[in-house]
């Protein structure tokens, strides 16, 4: 049995203003086995933050189910943790307070606290930075902050929410590259939202592309680039075969989009 | 470096300004173009201020007056943020409440003064009471607008790590609301002290409200000055002792914005 399961999900909101029922996702059905890495990729609104947040059990479920390790999900629990966008971290809290906070939730005894947020704050190479508060540190930093975060408290999955989406180009292909091995060391399973086609490539076992209107999976890519990766995998031919292949399914969204908006115009 | 530059810059052209009204004051007494029965004149109010202080005067007033504005604002504050956190954190008693502040909005609480007076007899009590007045609404809208408005992303982030309700009040929406807090207490601060001098002058033995009336009323302006010169001072300090620790406690949401 794979640790994610992901059947048949279906997930609607009401849209406040109007009133009217807003299908987000549907008909979702994935699996994700232990240790792997799977990146999920898409146009805006294809509700792939949906699904992430629907397997943190932050986001309630309509129809179908998500079990981890075969345990229905109903609420966000200590097997699973999240690393959002840098706006999520604490702004009166220091480096090691952040860190300390889902400790502090999960009721670790308080000498463990320290030592083990010291711990993760060290392997994302923060240790001198430990009393800072998030305005004082880089965009990177504070995401360096929020994997640790999410380290900490020892989840089975880890899960990310477009994390490193507000940085520049550089920043995230570095964060990209540390973000893999310490994957690698840590051995978690890992889920990770992006819209950018490259970071999708580039840590995935698998991508999984989804589509819009309502929110669906498109097609599960298999990546066969070994490990460990290097940037240097971004110029290979096999490379570029799976970026065409991606970028065909988003000009497709796209393509559609226009002609929905062209129709309404 | 210019940031610098430019706040002494504005301190001096405060300074500069305070001075030249202070000279005017004084000049258009001395040269007889107004009445000093009217004004005083600043020299005459400085030389009765160090009598007054010698008598012993000032300290008597100072200390009645900081005795009500403490008894007001430490019952705005514990009633203002103990509610203001109810209201913030369940909307139900928000609704509750709602129509009191609109009623304290909308219509003067000086209009409450013959009440208490019946209620609570002339004197401290009273005066307490309306200075209560005074000073509750900020400090209540102000907590209740932080508990609510608690940054949402933040919140998620804590339900993410199995944070409970109690959790997230204590540890996410009440850090969270410190600074606008303490902007509250600031705005009840000088809130509180016009309550004490405005009820002072009402019906009081003691206190900066009263004895400003008290001259009032024999026609002696200078003494009456310096006892106006007292209670801004007064403002003044408490408003700026407010201000630093309002500075203190947000630096980091100032340095966020940034």
């Amino acid at each position: 049995m794979a640790q994610i399961e992901v059947r048949d999900l279906q997930i609607t909101y009401d849209t406040p203003k109007t009133g009217e029922r807003f299908t987000a996702v549907e008909g979702v059905t994935l699996s994700v086995e232990a240790g792997e890495f799977v990146t999920i990729v898409g146009a805006s609104g294809c509700g792939k933050s949906t699904l992430l947040l629907a397997v943190a059990g932050l986001v309630p479920v309509s129809g179908g189910t998500i079990a981890i390790d075969g345990r229905t999900v109903t609420a966000p629990g200590p097997d699973r943790a999240v690393v959002f966008q840098e706006a999520s971290l604490l702004p009166w809290r220091s480096v090691l307070g952040n860190v300390k906070f889902g400790l502090e939730m999960q009721r670790w005894t308080r000498d463990d606290r320290t030592e083990r947020a010291m711990r993760f704050i060290r392997m994302v190479g923060l240790a001198n930075f430990a009393d800072y508060h998030p305005h004082q540190l880089s965009g990177g930093m504070r995401q360096r902050v929020n994997i640790a975060r999410a380290l900490a408290v020892d989840p089975k999955v880890l899960l990310m929410d477009e994390p490193f989406g507000a940085l520049d180009a550089q920043t995230r292909e570095v964060m990209g590259d540390e973000l893999l091995t310490i994957w690698e060391r840590e051995k978690k399973t890992a889920l990770f939202v992006t819209h950018d086609i490259d970071e999708a490539i580039f840590l995935a076992d698998r991508v999984v592309v989804m589509g819009r209107n309502p929110g669906h999976i498109k097609e599960i890519m298999r990546v066969d680039i070994p490990r460990p990766r290097h940037e240097d995998v971004l110029d290979s031919d096999l490379f570029n075969g799976y970026r065409k292949r991606l970028r065909a399914h988003l000009a497709e969204d796209m393509a559609s989009m226009h002609l929905v908006e062209g129709a309404q115009a | 470096m210019i940031a610098a530059l430019a706040k002494r810059q504005a301190l001096i052209l405060g300074t500069l300004s305070m001075v030249g009204i202070l000279g005017l004051w004084q000049a258009v007494v001395d040269l007889g173009f107004i009445d000093p029965f009217f004004v005083s004149r600043p020299s005459a109010v400085w030389n009765e201020f160090l009598a007054q202080w010698r008598r012993g005067n000032i300290l008597i007033h100072v200390s009645e007056t900081l005795r009500s504005f403490a008894l007001a604002l430490g019952l705005a504050t514990t009633v203002g943020i103990g509610l203001g956190l109810l209201a913030g954190w369940f909307r139900d008693v928000e609704s509750a409440l709602d129509p009191f502040v609109w009623f304290k909005y909308s219509a003067p609480t000086i209009a409450f003064y013959p009440l208490f007076i019946a209620w609570l007899g002339y004197g401290t009590p009273t005066i307490v009471a309306i200075a209560f007045l005074f000073a509750l609404t900020p400090i209540y809208a102000n907590t209740l607008s932080g508990i609510k408005n608690v940054d949402r992303d933040l919140v998620r982030a804590a339900r993410s790590f199995g944070a409970r309700p109690y959790d997230i009040f204590f540890m996410v929406a009440l850090p969270g609301s410190v600074p606008i807090i303490v902007a509250g207490l600031r705005l009840g601060v000088g809130r509180a002290l016009t309550g004490v001098v405005v009820a002072e002058l009402f019906g009081a033995n003691a206190g900066l409200g009263y004895s400003i009336g008290y001259f009032a009323q024999l026609l002696q302006t200078t003494r009456m000055m310096v006892y106006i010169v007292i209670v801004i001072i007064l403002g003044v300090i408490l408003t700026q002792l407010l201000s630093f620790i309002e500075a203190r406690t947000d630096a980091w949401r100032v340095s966020a914005a940034k």
